[in-house]
């Protein structure tokens, strides 16, 4: 009898890890379950809605279960639907691939006033995941913190004009909030220095073609690394760009210590590299500095073993850090533990039957197949998907034809 | 012929489409497929053509997977005079000025060493309507048909 893995989270580790198990032993059973009823965990729900091409990764994913005999199983949360300690007696090996999910907070004076936003909140209810939070009015002035590929994600789109996000996938609901937010200046803000941010220079290159915009970058500095000189040579050709009526201004090696306002933001307190005091007014602050979890110990490309058959793989493993390349090279090298681990230990031979395929409710492979068709049949004009935004309208769009005939 | 299909990648989508084009190609060629990570660059063979598969990255860089290829080229400078090879990229239109700058990249490293490439390099975009496969399988037989009388003639 073929060996069995049960692999929880069908975001891009998880389907890395299913992708790797099968290229070597296509004969293994390879189960993917996932609290959502669609699969691709941050690819979904995470990655730019005006950054298709990166989603086309799916493809990838989608052959696991269209050609390599994985299974999926949405709609299915463990813990509630089914334990753990379940899973690792029907499974010869059990991968938590969850990810993480919660932003870090700034941990100054005045973080958790009304206004003070982070970025997984943000970006989780533009790209409408169903248990997203509603999209917060932000103001006319909105203060982005961070320096990585995220806060560039949120500055692009809230940059953008209506035409630059035709196709995309962004719902009625974030196109509206976007169209009429009256943004008229961002003020994207770093701690480190200017060569020192980890912005991609691709994705710097993109703010240089947006239309409405007109941007500045203070304080450029100098830089001691190549890659420093290439981030500085990118930010440099941005300062000036554009006439357009939405500003943009970059600003560097500011240490925000308090968040100010008066029942609501008003600015950000930061220390300046001269070490004085420096105020930046703003009427919502975004925080991209990351997620929580840096608890997580694994080191890039570490296989995680947490026990005898249990293993963590991606963000949930790794903590919230890299990008989806990082996820396959960690994945790959997880899948040889596992294979050699499976080679060493006997098959069990009271392995309990299917404990997945008898729960009510879950999501199949054919189930996602129908919410995507659904989804990409007839977007409205300029979009390329129209996400069903809310579970209930999945699992009804999931559910087989026949299914549904015999509902009440 | 004796086809080889040579892939880099970051994300897996070049490997998933060089695996397609081999698996494809099979039936009527002898095809091999392998990642660039783990090619030699001595190992190049004049009765072979080379069919290469490359993703971009960076700034219009190679992927990370044919990095070392590329390094190793540059370093031990091989002779690659009778070495035929066509290039698929992958790219993103996305990122605009460095579209299938990886391709570009690898085409460009081989032909500096006199290898001589042939036909058009064609690139996929992530961000277009086409699936890869659907580029890339009539260019492979327009590429071979014309690899057909080049390939292994004086080697
Ligand atoms: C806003 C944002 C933008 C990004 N943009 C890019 C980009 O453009 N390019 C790039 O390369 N990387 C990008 N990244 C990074 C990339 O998304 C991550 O590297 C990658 O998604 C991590 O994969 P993962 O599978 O570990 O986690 P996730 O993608 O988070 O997947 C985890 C999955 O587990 C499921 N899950 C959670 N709890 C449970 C449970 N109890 N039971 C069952 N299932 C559960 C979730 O629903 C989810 O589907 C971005 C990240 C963020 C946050
Ligand atoms: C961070 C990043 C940078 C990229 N840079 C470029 C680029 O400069 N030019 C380009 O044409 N494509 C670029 N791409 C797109 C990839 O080449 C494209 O998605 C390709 O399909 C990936 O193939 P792979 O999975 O084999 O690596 C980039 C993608 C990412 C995620």
């Amino acid at each position: 009898m073929s060996r069995r893995v049960a692999i929880l989270g069908a975001g891009p580790s998880g389907c890395f890890v299913a992708q790797a198990l099968l290229k070597a032993r296509p004969d293994l059973r390879v189960d993917i379950l996932d609290r959502l009823p669609v699969p691709y965990g941050l690819v979904r729900y995470g990655v730019a809605a005006d950054h298709q091409g990166t989603k086309a990764i799916t493809r990838q994913f989608a052959r696991l279960f269209e050609r390599q005999g994985a299974r999926f199983f949405g709609n299915v949360t463990v813990g509630r639907d089914v334990t753990l300690e379940a899973l690792r007696e029907a499974y010869d090996a059990v991968v938590v691939a969850t990810g993480l999910s919660t932003d870090r907070r700034l941990g100054i004076p005045g973080d958790d006033l009304p206004g003070v936003h982070g970025a997984g909140r943000i970006t989780r209810a533009l790209y409408e995941h169903p248990d997203a939070e509603p999209l917060p009015p932000l103001g006319p002035r909105p203060l982005i913190v961070g320096n990585g590929n995220v806060a560039i994600d949120l500055l692009r789109l809230l940059a953008k004009t209506s035409e630059e996000l035709d196709g995309s996938d962004l719902g009625p609901g974030p196109t509206a909030w976007l169209a009429g937010s009256g943004i008229d200046e961002i003020t994207i803000l770093g701690r480190s220095p200017a060569a020192a941010a980890r912005f991609d220079a691709v994705m710097l290159k993109e703010l240089g073609r947006l239309s409405g915009v007109s941007i500045a970058v203070d304080d450029l500095g100098t830089a001691g690394t190549e890659e420093g000189a290439r981030t500085l040579e990118a930010l440099s050709a941005l300062h000036g760009h554009g006439a357009g009526p939405r500003r943009i201004r970059f600003v560097f090696a500011r240490r925000p210590i308090a968040v100010e306002g008066d029942g609501c933001v008003s600015g950000l307190l930061c220390i300046a590299p001269d070490g004085r005091e420096e105020r930046f007014p703003a009427t919502s602050i975004l925080t991209a500095i990351g997620f929580d979890g840096e608890t997580a110990t694994a080191e890039s490309g570490a296989a995680v073993r947490m026990a005898p058959g249990l293993y963590g793989a991606g963000w949930f493993a790794r903590g919230p850090r890299g990008t989806i390349p990082d996820n396959r090279a960690d994945a790959q090298a997880l899948a040889a533990v596992i294979l050699a681990d499976l080679d060493a230990t006997p098959a069990s031979s009271s392995i309990p039957g299917d404990v997945l395929a008898c729960l009510p409710g879950t999501v199949t492979y054919d189930g996602w197949t129908r919410i995507d068709a659904a989804e990409t049949a007839a977007p409205p004009a300029g979009r390329c998907r129209a996400k069903i935004t809310g579970r209930a309208a999945m699992l009804s769009l999931a559910a087989a034809p026949d299914e549904k005939e015999t509902q009440p | 012929m004796k086809i080889a299909v040579l892939y880099g990648t970051e994300t897996g989508n070049a490997e998933m489409l060089a695996e397609d084009l081999a698996g494809e190609l099979e039936g009527d060629h002898d095809v091999s497929c392998a990642n660039l990570s783990g090619f030699d660059p001595a190992g190049f063979d004049a009765g072979t053509f080379y069919i290469l598969v490359s993703s971009t990255y960076g700034d219009g860089d190679l992927p990370a997977s044919a990095q070392p290829f590329a390094k190793a080229v540059e370093a031990k400078a091989p002779d690659l005079s009778g070495i035929h090879f066509a290039v698929f990229g992958l790219g993103d239109s996305e990122y605009h000025e460095t579209f299938n700058g990886g391709g570009e990249k690898l085409a460009a490293l081989m032909a500096a060493r006199g290898a001589v490439q042939v036909g058009e390099r064609v690139t996929h975009d992530a961000s277009g309507p086409d699936m890869a496969e659907d580029l890339a399988f009539p260019w492979a037989r327009q590429v071979i048909e014309m690899a057909a009388g080049l390939v292994g003639e004086d080697a």
